[in-house]
Order: structure tokens, then sequence, then C-alpha cells
């Protein structure tokens, strides 16, 4: 009875194995900050982010752009200096409760990740096709680029890489070397930001009509398809996830 | 980590993680596939999906089942042959339409004023149907690839007959006779106004329908048998598990 009640006390004062609190605040983050961001863009994409030569330009989206980029900056290094200096360096020994505590937890990553490349590859990119279609553009950096290529697309680098650092320094199942379709689902969406080099300079280049399926965006198209490398991550933790749980499934 | 241990204190904590897993697994793939599917569908069909003056007799039924076989292939490559889960190909195809309608509103329409039916996407939702109850009866790669593909080309302009078939009755403007959709077109130019006409209004066969869709949509499944096969082998190589030394990169 008494070592019973122990268990008890000790099951309630462990921390538990999803923490939910984590995943709806990752979750309402991306939400919040994404919502504030379209309205930013309704409010003054129509009333300065029409001629990049006007003051109001300069004010409203370049200033924007310098903001972001050295937040990103210093939310990329901090983040990912955090994760790898407190990495755990006997993730070997750690219990299969432990281990499956940080599952949760790098799912925790992933969901956010799936927020973040759904903003990302989807909403302000197909965004960015109806903005050129109705505004003519004078510059590379124009509000929807602002928004899609130098926040959304860096922001769902940072998440995807500080997922896969999580995945590489807390759980052992990572440890046998590099997972080949993780990096590939990371790095791939990473590359679509220096495709933006190519992007710009082809349309500094030439005089083109706006056409979204243009040769020039196949980079994109490319590196797009390596968010499919997340079905190798299912896989993988599929895999780990049975080991855990089989013979109390079974 | 010793063997003998368990991570979970009875089978009832058991099946409630595993359940748990599944939800956040489903979410995920299911956000992170309609986010590479969306860019690549965009880039390589969307000016077809995104207007429906764009969506001629031809070339929209040509392109759109071509560029869009392609994830649903590679889903069901890893959903159906590692789990038996019989529904990749609607699975990606839901989550492309989430995007696309989410897009379509909040932002072709809500930031720019383009109007819904002007602008609403495609619909691939049969042809995901299709692959995906051939795939589950036949449990052949092949003849999912052959029949499935096929049919994913062929149904894809009946499809959408009901939704576009009020926009390609003909009207006449300015003494030109065009179709209703073009009308919108002319109403509503943009900057890719000049490319839509040089690649869409020409061609010898063009007309308000007779032969020209049926004979896009057979070749459309023609290429998509190709497409499928050639995804599917993708869809093996993303969903492998494979670790790499980190001496190799």
């Amino acid at each position: 009875m008494a070592a019973t009640t122990e268990s008890v006390k000790a099951d309630a004062a462990e921390a538990p194995l999803l923490n939910k609190r984590n995943l709806i605040l990752g979750s309402l983050l991306y939400i919040i900050f994404y919502g504030w961001v379209r309205w930013y863009e309704g409010v003054y994409g129509w009333s300065a982010g029409l001629d990049s030569f006007a003051p109001e330009f300069e004010t409203y989206w370049m200033n924007f752009l310098y903001i972001e980029m050295v937040l990103e900056i210093v939310t990329a290094s901090v983040l990912w200096g955090y994760i790898w200096k407190t990495r755990d360096r006997k993730v070997l020994s750690i219990t299969p409760r432990e281990e499956l505590r940080r599952h949760f937890t790098h799912w925790v990553w992933l969901v956010c990740y799936a927020w973040a490349i759904y903003y990302g590859a989807s909403y302000f990119t197909e965004q960015d096709g109806t903005w050129h279609q109705t505004i003519v553009r004078d510059t590379d950096f124009t509000p929807s680029h602002i928004i899609e290529f130098y926040l959304s697309y860096p922001i769902y680098i940072i998440t995807g890489v500080s997922s896969f650092l999580y995945a590489k320094t807390r759980l052992p199942t990572y440890q046998q070397g590099l997972p080949l379709q993780y990096l590939v689902s990371v790095i791939g969406p990473f590359m679509i930001l220096p495709n933006v080099g190519l992007n710009e300079w082809g349309h500094t280049f030439w005089f083109m009509e706006e056409l979204f399926v243009a040769p020039l965006h196949y980079g994109f198209v490319f590196f797009g398809w390596a968010a499919l490398g997340v079905l190798g991550v299912v896989n993988i933790e599929v895999g780990a996830l049975s080991k855990l749980l089989k013979k109390d499934l079974a | 980590m010793s063997a003998s241990q368990s991570a979970v204190r009875s089978r009832a904590e058991a099946v409630k993680v595993s359940r748990t897993f599944d939800w956040m697994i489903l979410f995920t793939l299911f956000f992170v596939v309609l986010g590479g599917y969306h860019i690549h569908y965009m880039l390589t069909g969307g000016d077809w999906d995104f207007w429906t003056d764009w969506k001629d007799r031809r070339l929209w039924v040509t392109v759109a089942p071509i560029v869009s076989i392609t994830f649903p292939a590679a889903v069901q490559a890893c959903l159906w042959w590692r789990y038996r889960l019989p529904f990749g190909a609607i699975v990606s195809v839901l989550g492309l339409l989430l995007g696309e309608w989410i897009n379509r509103y909040l932002n072709f329409w809500g930031w720019t004023y383009f109007p819904v039916n002007f602008c609403f996407p495609s619909n691939l939702i049969p042809g995901a149907i299709v692959l995906d109850g051939i795939l589950l009866l036949s449990g052949s790669m092949t003849l999912t690839a052959v029949l499935g593909g096929l049919a994913y080309g062929l149904i894809f302009y009946p499809g959408n007959w009901p939704i576009i078939a009020p926009l390609h009755v003909p009207v006449e403007y300015n003494g030109m006779v065009m179709t209703l959709a073009d009308l919108q077109g002319y109403n509503y130019v943009r900057t890719g106004t000049p490319e839509y006409i040089r690649m869409v209004e020409k061609g010898t066969l063009r007309t308000f329908g007779k032969d020209v869709a049926p004979v896009s949509a057979f070749f459309s499944g023609f290429v998509s048998i190709i497409i499928y096969f050639l995804w599917h082998f993708f869809g093996r190589w993303f969903a492998s598990t494979k670790f790499i030394s980190g001496e190799n990169i």
C-alpha cells in the first residue's frame, strides 16, 4: 500500500508525457503572429506598398525588412545555440519513459514545423501570386516578398533546424548517424531561400509578364519536393515508438 | 536504456500514447505535404488553376492532372506500402485544396479583390478517390499507375464540368464571340494577361468544347501514367529511413 502511494505521488510529481501547454502555445504563436502579419499587409500593402520610391515605402516596408532580418538572426542564434548548449551528453542512457517524453516534445516541434511550412510554402507563396498579378513590380522587395521570402521562409528554416537539432541532441534514435530524409526535409526547404537569389536575378534581368508557372520558378518547385522527406521522418519515428510501446500494446 | 523497463505504466496508457501520436503525426504529415504539394502545384500549373479564363478546354485539361498526380503517388507509396492506409491520394488532395481555398478567399479575394467565382481552385477530388480506390481494390502499384493514372486524367474535366460549365457558355461582346470566363478575364486584366492570350487562346482546334477536351484528357491520362510511376519511386525514396555517416557530408 505504502509503495503504491509512493508510486502515485511520484507519478503526480512527474512531468506529463505530452506538454499540452507547449503544443497549444507553439501553435498559437504561429497563428496569432501570422494573423497580425496578414493584417499589416492588408493595411500597409495598399497604402504604402505600391511605389518603392515613395518615402512611406521606406517607412512601412523597408524598415519592416530590416527589423525582421535582425530578429531572425538573433532568434536563430539564441534558439539553436540554446538547444545545442543544453544537449544531453548521456543520451543513450536515458530511461524508456524519458525517451517517450522526449519523443512527444520532438513532435511538438514537428507540429510547429508543420504550421511554419504551411504558412511559408502555401499561404504566403500563393498570396505572392495574386499580388504580382495585381501590382506591377518595381523592386525585388515588394511587400509580398518582404513577408514571403524574408519572413515566412526564415521562420520555417529556424523551426525545422530547431526540430532537427532537438532530435539529434536528445533522442537515442538519432544517434546512429544523420537521418537522410530528416536532412532532406529541413535542408530542401532551406534551399528555397538561396533560390530567391536566382528568382530575383531573373526578374531583374528579364522583362517578364507575371506567370507563376514560368521556368524561372522551377527551383522553388524542386526544393519544395524535399518536404516529402517528412515521410522518412514519420517512418523513423514510428519505428522508434513501436520499439518503445510494442510489448505494452501486444 | 534497459530493455526490461517499460515506457508506459499500463496498457491503457500505451493505447492513449499511441493514439495521441497518431493525431500528431497525421496533423504534421497533412500540413507539411500540403505545403510541399501546394508550392509544387502553384508553380507548375498554378496559372491554370487561379483563373477561370485560363481554365480552357485544352491546356488546363492537359496540365492540371499531369502536375497534380505527383504528390498523391508519392504519399501512396508510403502510406499504402508501409501501413496499408488507403488514403494517400485523398489526404494529399484535401491538403492542397484546403491551402488553395484559404488562399483564394483570404488573399485573392481578401487582399486583391478578385471575386471568388473568378479564382476558385480546380476540383481534384474525383481523381484522388479513383486512385485510392484502385490501389485499395487491386493492391497493385502497376495497375494503379496504368488504370488509376489514365482515369485521373480522364475524370478531371468531367469532375470540374458542373463548376465550369456555366462559365463556358458563349457570349457576344463588342462583336466578338467568347466565353463568359473570357469576359471575366477581360474585366479583370492582370499583369499576366498577355501571356494568357499567347498560351491559351491559340490552336487550330480552339472551340467551345467538342473534340478538344476529350483528346486533351486522354493525352493527360497517358502522361499521368508515366508521372505516377516516377513519383511512386520518388515517394519510396523519400520514405526511406536511411542514416548516413557525418563523415560523408
